[in-house]
């Protein structure tokens, strides 16, 4: 079977629901987080899957710009989720609510 | 290539930069200087921008076309350089409540200012999206960093994941329009845009990229993250976050929607006419409850983002024009309110409006700033925010009888309504200051010299911007024609 454009295109499409799907239903704030990284890639996926099929190279420039933000997102999100912790005991999204009206 | 034209934007790094080693030899009494020195320098900065040197005045472009110096680009960045000074001004009058690094925070406003000064600039979904997340990741430390107070946590890790979440949409948005026209630059772009209108994926991507965009600008549906923050957040970044970043998502979606994909922008005038009517009402009537005074701000910046989509949704010059206009009285707004918050609540464990109580006797100065500040919001004639209103109406309705489209009337409407039910609030806030019998504390408040000087300037800006609209809206007229539409 031929592997074409479309497969990978239906694969991104799966990846960003599952992570989307993820963030919406998960309560621990770190399978949140893997599932926000899960999105990321779907996009890079879909990008690198375009430059491939289209000869064109900026998509994959795209990714490594991608790839780079991700990784500084990751290291200030997760300090902040392990300060949350030590604070709260706690990395559950229910626990997030001492701002209230 | 050009590469003289990002002198501002390395300059502006330098600065960071030094400040961070500044912390290493600065007495950590004076650390708080530091504030001042970063002042004065982007004060040095916008000067020379002004003069007749050659120092951020050529226009064109670099990198590939992906960085476009245009009279918009000079206008936002103008705005943003003016944003970071007064910030910075707040927050050397709350450096007290931040326990240590100091100089690490003023850096990162530093840091956070470099990408705006490159989103004013962008001309390429690469650099949008690397100067959009510059901005937002230092935004989630800037938010969590009072790390002893619960409430900066977790505003920071709201901020975090929503944040995350809208940045993996807008990715995905630039990876479908990308996919679909090949094209990465806007001036490319807009040639061939109006060929994929019937493309479904093309679209998808414009929805998914405008939604990364709503996030910024705190517009429906993407909202909801902006009065948890605002409350839980140290007030200095409270300020930016209402001025900067929101003023850097609205050059963005200016951007992408008149330079990158004008032919779209044409089509979807219902959407987002629908979508600013929305947020214009979702942040007023969720205003009229609120009793803390910084989420009450959150609330009116929600539908403050509706007011500036008023222009946005013109899809005209004019539009264009009204947005920065109402943007360059805003931020001179936004600051005077924030910084009386934080003098006032210097003392006071709460945020509550009540502390604003006897505020006429224990500062008249601050009484006057605030209720100017909340006259000016709510659109008092002759200030700033009353012209930038009629400005953006103006826009609205001179779409309205070009395109008949009955849909710009209705919006106007709301607006309308918006403002009359914003009276409400703004004036609560007025009240809390002269006419409340729950006064406690009356011991008199003592300004410093440059809290002076930054109320000062807030005060000269929503005046002169109110009654002498032509300078900046000359220069907002010159931006918007760079846009060309």
């Amino acid at each position: 079977m031929h592997v074409g454009l479309e497969h990978y295109l239906t694969v991104s499409f799966l990846l960003f629901a599952l992570g989307l799907l993820g963030v919406i239903m998960r309560r621990n704030l770190i399978v949140i987080y893997m599932s926000l990284e899960l999105m990321l890639n779907a996009a890079n996926l879909a990008l690198v899957a375009f430059s491939r099929f289209n000869d064109k190279l900026d998509g994959q420039v795209l990714v490594f710009f991608i790839i780079t933000v991700a990784a500084a997102e990751v290291s200030v999100g997760l300090a902040l989720i392990v300060a949350l912790y030590r604070r709260r005991q706690s990395a559950h999204v229910e626990d997030l609510t001492s701002m209230k009206l | 290539m050009n590469s003289s034209l990002i002198a501002l934007e390395i300059c502006v790094l330098a600065l960071g930069t030094v400040l961070l080693l500044a912390d290493f030899w600065m007495p950590v009494e004076r650390k708080k200087f530091l504030a001042y020195f970063a002042a004065i320098a982007l004060g040095g900065l916008l000067l020379a921008g002004f003069s007749d040197s050659s120092f951020c005045q050529t226009f064109g472009t670099a990198f590939n076309g992906a960085f476009v110096e245009d009279a918009m680009a000079l206008f936002f960045k103008r705005f943003f350089l003016v944003a970071a000074i007064l910030v910075l001004f707040v927050t050397a009058e709350f450096s007290d409540k931040i326990a240590a690094g100091i100089s690490e925070y003023y850096s990162l406003i530093i840091f956070a200012l470099a990408g705006m000064l490159f989103a004013a600039s962008a001309n390429d979904f690469v650099m949008l999206f690397v100067s959009i997340e510059l901005i937002t990741v230092t935004f989630y430390v800037l938010v969590s960093f009072q790390r002893a107070k619960l409430t900066s946590l977790e505003a920071g890790v709201k901020y975090l994941i929503i944040g995350a979440l809208s940045s993996a949409f807008m990715v995905f948005g630039i990876a479908l329009i990308w996919g679909t026209t090949g094209k990465m630059n806007f001036t490319e772009l807009a040639a061939v845009a109006s060929q994929f209108l019937d493309n479904k994926i093309f679209l998808i991507g414009v929805l998914f990229l405008l939604a990364g965009l709503g996030f910024k600008i705190a517009a429906v549906p993407f909202q909801i993250w902006a009065p948890d923050v605002y409350q839980g957040a140290p007030t200095p970044t409270t300020t930016f976050l209402a001025i900067g970043s929101k003023a850097a998502g609205f050059v963005l979606l200016l951007r992408v929607l008149f330079a990158a994909i004008p032919a779209v922008a044409e089509q979807w005038r219902d959407f987002l006419i629908i979508i600013s009517g929305i947020t214009i009402l979702y942040g007023n009537l969720c205003a009229l409850p609120q009793r803390n005074l910084k989420r009450l701000f959150g609330y009116s910046s929600i539908s403050h983002a509706g007011y500036l989509l008023l222009g946005v949704a013109a899809v005209s010059a004019t539009g264009q024009s009204a947005v920065m206009y109402y943007l360059a009285g805003y931020l001179f707004t936004v600051v005077a309110t924030f910084i009386v918050i934080v003098l006032v609540m210097q003392n006071l464990e709460t945020e509550d409006i009540s502390g604003l109580a006897g505020l006429n006797q224990r500062s008249p100065i601050l009484a006057a700033t605030m209720t100017l500040a909340m006259a000016s919001l709510a659109g008092v004639p002759p200030l700033a925010g009353f012209f930038g209103k009629f400005l953006l109406l103006k826009a609205v309705i001179g779409q309205g009888i070009a395109t008949s489209n009955h849909g710009y009337y209705c919006l106007v409407f709301t607006a309308l309504a918006g403002v009359l039910i914003s009276f409400y609030y703004y004036f609560g806030v007025i009240r809390a200051i002269y006419w409340s019998k729950e006064a406690k504390d009356l011991s008199p408040i003592q300004l410093s010299g440059a809290a002076k000087l930054a109320i000062t300037i807030c005060i000269a800006g929503i005046v002169w911007i109110g009654i002498f609209p032509n300078t900046i809206l000359n220069l907002a007229d010159e931006a918007a024609k760079s846009l060309g539409i």
